[in-house]
């Protein structure tokens, strides 16, 4: 593996109580790669995916992102450092309209505690929400409130305000769960052509989905790590294969 | 300050111990119907004055205090019962701030229904005479009054933990309030249970407010800084959980106890920095878990 | 909680009307706020209306706009009250003067509660806020010194303002009615300006997702904070004009029926919409006002009302109307 990763994790282990969610998981995930993380239900997946996006913290180990500790860094100011996320449950400003999410997430980056000048001035804001809105195929749906959209489309508006960060890594949290078929075929789309331009980590529990689209896959079982490499490396892995036997995904 | 001698701290310890016991008893009932029901009762301290004049009109109708003991807190939890099935239960799944604005609302109706049925002014509460005087207890002499609070206390605490702990009941409202969804999905008629919870948890109140009747006197607006305090105490010792809200209860007794041996105009005012120091601390206060403040 | 009828929303019926009224809410509000007191026969009653209107704005900016319910914006009223009053009495400032020191306090007592309350959230914000707010109740009470204590802060009498060359005299009720209404009409423009500000906007986004708004970089403490004490601020402006109005700060402002009352005129007219708790203190001044004239038990009318706005209009009767309007 080149020695260029964007993050690594090292040594994470990860208790609630006596239940031992993660067991010294390391790995490291290359610049400019789409990296899965994939495992059986209970394999750490979940786990792993907060502790990456610091949602908590790891009882031992770190997180290295760019060279840098993330230990002490707020969840806040991940948006800035060029880290951005989705969510397991869709996260959207329900009562706002689709364009207006999108716009105000692009707004973060710029302007937080201006409590005087218009925000409607910050014209370049529409132009970046516009193309974000583009981008993940919402622009025809940009003056409906976002809680009124599918679940599909709520899913692809996430993602476009996790993309209004200018995200170098994006991680992903099982994008496709509770997808109709089509629609999962089009979010499949969408996360590879976002791969082409930055990292992308994208945790999922359906094995088959993934190994078309991965450059890199991780496996996880019982809370370590149990291979990581090519898809084709992980497809020919006899214990992978055991691991999965028996569970409909891996068919 | 010469005056302060070990026995003297210990004798106003014990002192703030009566007092936290009204406390626990109100601090119980709230993180009761916050725990099974996610209800915030603001008109917990209209119950705890009901308590109070449920009394003062039984003991007029010739009632004694043993009686009033006995029936008020039923009387009181079966106003709760009703309050809880006619007006708090079109309110369930529409928000948590719903309830809590309703029950704010109600206050003000008991209250005011209380000071047209019994006037503005303080009315006076006799302690009864059996619990007149004081006893020694090793370290000086005791208001037995006080003793008999913290003994009902103790009573009612033991009743309330057989009564969880050993029934089918008990043992639902202790699933729900680790959990309501379980609760739900069991296919359980929550419906009866939370009318039982909200007729337990306005009982309580009602008997808090009733034993603290002869320390205080009873006044239409005496719930207004009890509900204060009892906020403080859940919040410190965790919500939803009971153990939390006895510890608690008790601690801000000896608090307000010490504080005003010290600096009586402080009392009050130093219930409330233990809460800043403990939510600095500690947010979700010593026994609550930190996923309930959502 | 979310606000019903944010006012960015966009609403796909009668948007020219609409759209028109939102872009001048602050103009046409100051026009309410100007006409309404020569139509009404109590001048006394418009300057409360004025006062808690006022109040109940700054208070929607934490509940509407934020999401979070407070239940101890009496201090931070009766903190701007308390502190107009000390430096006018105590200090022999003159009366503008006084009235900054009002917007100060509001917000410096809101700096304090709000760092200890934000660390909280949901209904733990609640009960913590009226805890705090319940310790500067006390505080002040215990503080006879500068407070007056029980018997209240005496002496806020202000007969006449001069202004340049004007000459105002403050006594005559509709003329003081007028001074308070240019400060609501200043504080009206500028939590409009807040609203559509960048800050606005994180604001709501705060409120709608909190996991989300911080995935996008807004740091959700820190914007609460700044939220609670901008509303400080316009509470307390409200408190300093409540003193100036009525000329004493009686202690009862800090209790926590005042942080209830804030709440229940906010939802009687609507939270969440620009107006709607001005609208409500109106509506809920003048039912006192008309209630108080046939019994003295007035606040079990005011409760009743209370119940059955929570059960039948959780929209309030401004919120209910918009939404009307919008369909």
């Amino acid at each position: 593996m080149t020695g260029d990763a964007i993050l690594r994790a090292e040594g994470i282990t990860c208790r609630f109580g006596r239940f031992t969610a993660l067991r010294d998981v390391s790995a490291s995930f290359p610049r400019g790669a789409l990296t899965a993380v994939i495992g059986p239900n209970g394999a750490g997946k979940s786990t792993f995916f907060n502790i990456l996006s610091g949602s908590i913290p790891p009882t031992e180990g770190r997180v290295v992102y760019e060279g840098r500790d993330l230990a002490r860094t707020p969840q806040h100011r991940y948006a800035r450092l060029g880290i951005a996320k989705s969510f397991q449950i869709t996260t959207v400003f329900p009562s706002l309209s689709v364009a207006e999410c999108v716009r105000v997430a692009c707004q973060a980056l710029v302007s937080r505690y201006d409590i005087w000048r218009p925000r409607a001035r910050l014209t370049a804001l529409d132009d970046e929400a516009a193309a974000l809105l583009d981008t993940v195929g919402l622009w025809d749906k940009r003056a409906r409130p976002a809680g009124l959209l599918a679940h599909g489309e709520q899913r692809a508006l996430e993602i476009a305000m996790a993309l209004a960060a200018r995200p170098r890594l994006l991680l992903l949290d099982e994008p496709t769960a509770g997808m109709s078929p089509e629609e999962t075929r089009a979010m499949m789309q969408l996360i590879l052509r976002l791969a082409r331009e930055r990292t992308v980590v994208l945790v999922e529990h359906k094995m088959k989905l993934v190994m078309g689209i991965s450059d890199r896959v991780l496996v996880l079982h019982h809370g370590e790590v149990l291979a990581e490499g090519t898809p084709a490396d992980i497809r020919g892995d006899a214990t992978v294969r055991r691991v999965y036997l028996g569970q409909r995904d891996a068919a | 300050m010469a005056g302060l001698t070990p026995d003297l701290l210990a004798m106003q310890v014990f002192a703030g111990l009566a007092l936290g016991a009204v406390y626990v008893l109100m601090a119980l009932g709230m993180s009761l119907l916050f725990g099974m029901l996610t209800v915030v009762n603001f008109a917990h301290g209209a119950f705890y004055m009901l308590g109070a004049y449920g009394a003062v009109a039984l003991l007029g109708y010739g009632g004694n205090f043993w009686v009033c003991l006995f029936f008020i807190p039923l009387a009181v939890g079966l106003v709760g019962m009703a309050v809880e099935r006619v007006l708090i239960r079109p309110l369930y799944g529409r928000g948590i701030d719903y309830p809590l604005l309703l029950t704010f609302g109600l206050a003000y109706v008991i209250v005011e229904l209380v000071r047209i049925g019994f006037g503005t002014e303080d009315l006076p509460f006799d302690t009864p005479a059996a619990l007149t005087g004081a006893v020694n207890i090793g370290i000086g002499y005791f208001p037995l009054y006080r003793l008999f609070v913290i003994a009902v206390t103790g009573v009612v605490l033991v009743g309330l933990w057989l009564f969880l702990e050993r029934t089918s009941y008990g043992l639902i409202i202790r699933a729900g309030a680790r959990d309501p969804q379980i609760v739900r999905i069991l296919g359980i008629d929550v419906g009866r249970v939370w009318l039982v919870v909200f007729g337990i948890g306005t009982g309580l109140a009602a008997l808090a407010g009733l034993l603290a009747a002869p320390l205080q006197g009873a006044s239409p607006d005496m719930g207004d800084s009890i509900l204060a305090i009892a906020f403080v105490v859940t919040v410190v010792g965790g919500m939803g959980s009971l153990l939390g809200a006895v510890l608690a209860g008790l601690l801000v007794g000896v608090v307000v106890s010490l504080t005003s041996l010290v600096a009586p105009e402080a009392a009050q005012v130093a219930v409330f920095v233990l809460m800043a120091v403990v939510l600095l601390v500690r947010p979700q206060g010593f026994f609550g878990r930190a996923g309930l403040m959502s | 909680m979310d606000g019903a009828g944010s006012t960015v929303a966009v609403h796909a019926a009668r948007p020219d009307l609409l759209a028109f009224a939102t872009r001048h809410r602050a103009t046409l509000a100051a026009v309410a706020v100007l006409v309404f007191p020569a139509l009404l026969p109590f001048k006394a009653v418009a300057a409360d209306v004025l006062v808690y209107g006022l109040f109940a704005l700054g208070f929607n900016l934490v509940y509407g706009y934020l999401g979070l319910l407070s239940f101890g914006h009496a201090a931070l009223f009766g903190g701007g009250a308390y502190a107009c009053g000390i430096v006018f009495t105590r200090f022999g400032v003159p009366w503008w003067a006084a009235v900054g020191a009002g917007v100060a306090g509001g917000a410096v007592i809101a700096a304090v509660i709000g760092a200890l309350a934000i660390r909280t959230r949901g209904i733990y914000f609640a009960m913590v806020t009226l805890a705090l707010a319940q310790c500067v109740y006390y505080a002040a009470y215990e503080a006879e010194g500068w407070t007056g204590g029980e018997n209240g802060l005496r002496g806020v009498d202000v007969s006449a303002i001069t202004l340049g060359p004007w000459h105002v005299d403050f006594v005559n009720p509709l003329t003081r009615v007028y001074v308070i209404a240019a400060f609501v009409v200043v504080a009206l423009f500028a939590v409009s300006r807040v609203l559509a500000s960048p800050f606005g906007a994180a604001m709501e986004a705060v409120r709608e997702n909190e996991a989300r708004a911080r995935a996008c970089g807004f740091d959700v403490r820190a914007t609460r904070w700044l939220a609670f004490v901008l509303s400080g601020a316009v509470c307390g402006l409200a408190g300093a004009l409540h003193a100036l109005t009525i000329g004493i700060v009686p202690v009862e402002t800090l209790t926590y029926t005042t942080s209830g009352l804030v709440v229940m005129m906010t939802l009687l007219g609507g939270m969440g919409t620009y107006f709607g708790p001005f609208i409500g203190a109106a509506v809920f001044l003048l039912l006192e006002n008309l209630v108080s004239l046939w019994t003295v038990h007035w606040q079990l009318v005011v409760g009743l009302a209370f119940i059955a706005c929570v059960l039948f209009f959780p929209r309030g009767v401004w919120g209910t109307l918009l939404a009307g309007l919008r369909r």
